[in-house]
């Protein structure tokens, strides 16, 4: 019977969260949802590397970019089946992160960043121009009328394209939040905060990043497949370098290192960006002037900040006590 | 407040490292003319006491005076600027500046541009000035960076681990120097070296796992036994 | 392969690329030696540089005036986000200097956008006089925009080797601790490094305008490039970003003449090289902890 309790705790955060943003498409119009749930995937591999392993990337348009043209590449090309389309694209941003993983991550985290974001560039002129004769370049691939009407959940249509983008995304979350849970989790921390005591615990750093480079980048590159199937036509503005910042953005929107933050983030800069264009139509100063804030009032963002207030809360509610040992979480990026 | 004219008086004073507690109610005085060692084992917290002295950390709590002024929360340049210079343990010159520009970069903070008698307690200095302070030896580095400090006649000098790594020659010289310099210059020696310590330290503290666990003055008690019981 | 009378042309476009890397990744190279912080704001002055010097030529009718005013913008830009943002975050992390950098290059992208609009501007060449070298047409303005960067290079270098807080920069650039321990008000070092840094950016900016057509994007157009010459060069080296500069800005222009879309992916390609050998870069810094 406790094991039922103890799965049940687990799983409640999950079931919770995406109940609401389920419940969400009722009042909201479905592009808005369907758009939220595929940035909060493309955000939670960002978040992760920022969060988890103290790595930011300013590359994330390149692993996007990945996913989304070997989709792209299939239903243009060879097949119509979307679901194989997004496991090629998932194929394609494993094989491209295990590539380039092995020699990115010895690297510094400033220059960590600086060299995703020259990556981001190069697949952008590699798209544009240079393979230019398969893409298309700037007119993109258009494939809407190839992908065929699947059995159970037809994803060409946006209804039940949420319906699967929502499962996909309970599963990214279920293994983002075991891994949080596991070991991998704690040495991903460790190795953020002092990777020579984890090397004499008998770790392999370079191991740990690498296998997160992998799953951050290989995610980004699922919700570069779904953003495929879901506007049937991709064009090299996906990784365009301008557009470079958004999932950081979104990532210390919503809270580094916290598990439901890509989410968080993206409601929120997603609303802001058509709330302020339709209002002010200068969202970048906004949302530029809110990150240099959050960032200096203590980048733990939205539900950083939430959870802080509400912990405080619930103290005076408790009565009195010791704080408790500031978990990995409370620590500085 | 300082007592009866103490160049340094700190009390009560806790530093930590985020949430690791480094320093525990540590409290020492060091009076004008004076050269007080700090001595214990590695991860005692000695250099930790002198970087938190001049300002690279900011205790949790307690008080740093330095006649009559305190220097709890000053950054540290504006410390230096008192009087209170410190020289790290870590043996550091600006190696692509010459000696001779690492000794006008002293002068400039300082507003000290006789460099006489830092020549005269290292002589060795006027053969190097238009070396790249890079290519000095270890010793060479050690005394340079103590000319460096002494610009300026400060009231009080810290110094980490001096003869760390040094010739005996050298750390011979060192002592004397460290004679010399008392008249004008207070000093707080954190050493390893025992003999040393006892040879030309008025008083000395020890230092365990962050507290003080004795203060030792007088022949009898400043031997190398005694302090080695504390340690 | 390559016509050879488009060679000396080539040549001289690559150095006026390199020069204008250069002039904008100065900054940068800089504030990270001194401070360890990556200030991406840089390029934000850079743009600011461009439309000064935008508006200006358009009113004054000179475009030295507007790159005047580029200069004396810029260094009063990066003095403003000195005082008020980099001075609260100089204990942290790199990566935190990086975000919070682009956070404010963003900002002012968008305020840019507010004040001149989203459609890109020309700005005119003051020298339209082309010269023959070697049997190719070379535009004298390019040469110019050469002789400046020189100009500032040299400047800088008699900065930091003749001058007491040009050494006392050097100095930081290899320990700031020790400089703030000789007594040294390096809160006052930042400060002048950053305007430097800005106005440095803002000159490249101002000289790029002709160039180019300034639209609010510029910076962000070549951050990318600005990333790949202070990787290959190393951060906080001058001599560094000076080689680095000039390099990527040879392999863009003669690469181009061989094949275009590649040139422009090249420098990535010798970064990687680079990066395997030495993963600092060329000439880069150690990341000190503090």
């Amino acid at each position: 019977m406790t094991r039922i309790i103890d799965a049940l705790t687990w799983w409640w955060g999950l079931l919770l969260v995406f109940g609401v943003l389920a419940l969400g498409c009722i009042l909201l119009p479905l592009p808005f949802v369907i758009e939220i749930v595929i940035f909060s995937i493309y955000a939670i591999g960002c978040n992760f590397l920022l969060g988890r392993v103290g790595f930011i990337s300013f590359g994330q348009p390149a692993y996007l970019a990945v996913g989304a043209y070997a989709t792209a590449f299939y239903l243009f090309y060879a097949g119509t089946n979307p679901y194989v389309g997004v496991l090629i694209g998932i194929a394609a941003g494993l094989a491209a992160s295990l590539a380039i993983g092995p020699l990115f991550v010895r690297l510094r985290s400033d220059y960590f960043a600086l060299v995703n974001l020259a990556l981001a560039v190069i697949i952008y002129y590699l798209m544009q121009k240079v393979l230019a004769g398969v893409t298309h370049g700037d007119n993109g691939l258009w494939f809407l009328t190839q992908i065929d009407s699947t059995p159970v959940l037809d994803l060409t249509r946006p209804s039940q394209f949420l319906v699967f983008a929502l499962l996909v995304a309970f599963a990214v979350w279920a293994l983002y939040k075991y891994l949080d849970d596991s070991i991998f989790g704690a040495c991903c921390l460790a190795a953020k905060v002092n990777e020579d005591k984890l090397r004499f615990l008998g770790y392999s750093n370079f191991r740990i990043r690498l296998a997160a480079f992998v799953i951050a980048n290989t995610t980004t590159a699922l919700a570069g497949a779904l953003y495929a199937v879901y506007l049937g036509f991709v064009s090299p503005e996906i990784a365009s370098p301008s557009r470079a910042a958004d999932p950081i953005v979104v990532t210390i929107l919503g809270g580094v290192g916290t598990l439901y933050g890509p989410i968080v983030g993206a409601i929120a800069y997603t609303g802001m960006k058509d709330l302020i264009s339709k209002l002010v139509g200068n969202w970048e100063l906004l949302i530029g002037a809110l990150v240099v804030f959050i960032m200096l009032a203590g980048e733990t963002g939205i539900l950083g900040t939430a959870e802080g207030l509400a912990k405080r809360a619930l103290r005076l509610v408790r009565g009195g006590g010791r704080s408790e040992i500031k978990t990995m979480r409370g620590s500085k990026v | 407040m300082s007592v009866g004219g103490d160049i340094l008086q700190v009390s009560d004073l806790n530093v930590a490292y985020g949430e690791a507690k480094v320093l525990f109610d540590v409290a020492l005085a060091v009076r004008p003319g004076e050269i007080v060692a700090c001595v214990g084992r590695n991860g005692a917290g000695k250099t930790t006491l002198l970087r938190s002295i001049v300002g690279f950390l900011k205790p949790t709590s307690g008080e740093i005076v330095c006649d009559t002024v305190s220097l709890v929360g000053r950054p540290p340049y504006a410390i230096a600027g008192m009087g209170v210079k410190y020289v790290p343990q870590d043996k550091k010159v600006f190696s692509d500046l010459t000696v001779r520009e690492n000794l006008e970069l002293g002068s400039y903070a300082s507003k000290d541009y006789d460099w006489s008698r830092v020549i005269g307690f290292f002589p060795k200095l006027a053969q190097l000035m238009d070396r790249k302070a890079g290519f000095l030896s270890g010793g060479e580095r050690q005394m340079l960076m103590i000319g460096r400090a002494i610009l300026g006649n400060p009231k009080l000098l810290l110094v980490d681990e001096p003869t760390e790594g040094l010739a005996p020659s050298i750390v011979t010289q060192l002592r004397d120097v460290f004679r010399q310099l008392s008249a004008r210059t207070a000093l707080v020696i954190v050493e390893q070296n025992l003999p040393l310590v006892c040879a030309i330290a008025d008083r000395v503290y020890a230092l365990n796992e962050g507290r003080i666990v004795a203060e030792l003055a007088g022949p009898d008690q400043i031997r190398p036994e005694v302090c080695e019981q504390y340690l | 392969m390559i016509d050879p009378h488009l060679i000396p042309s080539g040549i001289v476009f690559g150095l006026s690329l390199g020069s204008i890397f250069f002039l904008m990744t100065v900054g940068l190279s800089l504030c990270f030696g001194m401070m360890r912080v990556i200030s991406l704001d840089q390029l934000l002055y850079y743009t600011l540089g461009g439309y000064l010097a935008y508006s200006i030529s358009l009113a004054a009718g000179s475009l030295w005036v507007g790159v005047l005013g580029g200069v004396a913008v810029g260094g009063l830009a990066g003095l403003a986000v000195e005082r008020l943002i980099f001075a609260r975050i100089y204990e942290r992390q790199v990566t935190f200097s990086m975000i919070t950098s682009f956070g404010i290059l963003i900002a002012g992208v968008g305020v840019i956008k507010s004040i001149w609009g989203l459609v890109p501007r020309p700005v005119s060449v003051p020298i339209a006089a082309q010269i023959d070298i070697l049997g190719a047409d070379v535009p004298v303005y390019r040469l110019v925009v050469v002789a400046i960067a020189a100009l500032v290079y040299v400047g800088i270098w008699l900065f930091l080797h003749r001058t007491i807080i040009g050494k006392a920069i050097r100095a930081g650039i290899e320990d700031v601790e020790h400089v703030e321990g000789l007594g040294i008000n390096v809160a006052r070092l930042f400060t002048l490094t950053f305007i430097i840094a800005g106005a440095l950016s803002g000159l490249a900016g101002a000289l790029n305008a002709p160039l180019i057509m300034v639209d609010p994007q510029m910076g962000l157009d070549v951050m990318a490039f600005a990333f790949m010459v202070v990787i290959i060069g190393g951060l906080g080296s001058l001599k560094g970003t000076l080689i680095s500069s000039l390099l990527v800005g040879q392999i863009v222009s003669l690469g181009s003449l061989i094949y275009a879309p590649l040139a422009q992916m090249a420098p990535f390609a010798v970064m990687l090289l680079i990066l395997l050998v030495r993963p600092t870069g060329l000439f880069g810094s150690p990341l000190l902890k503090r």
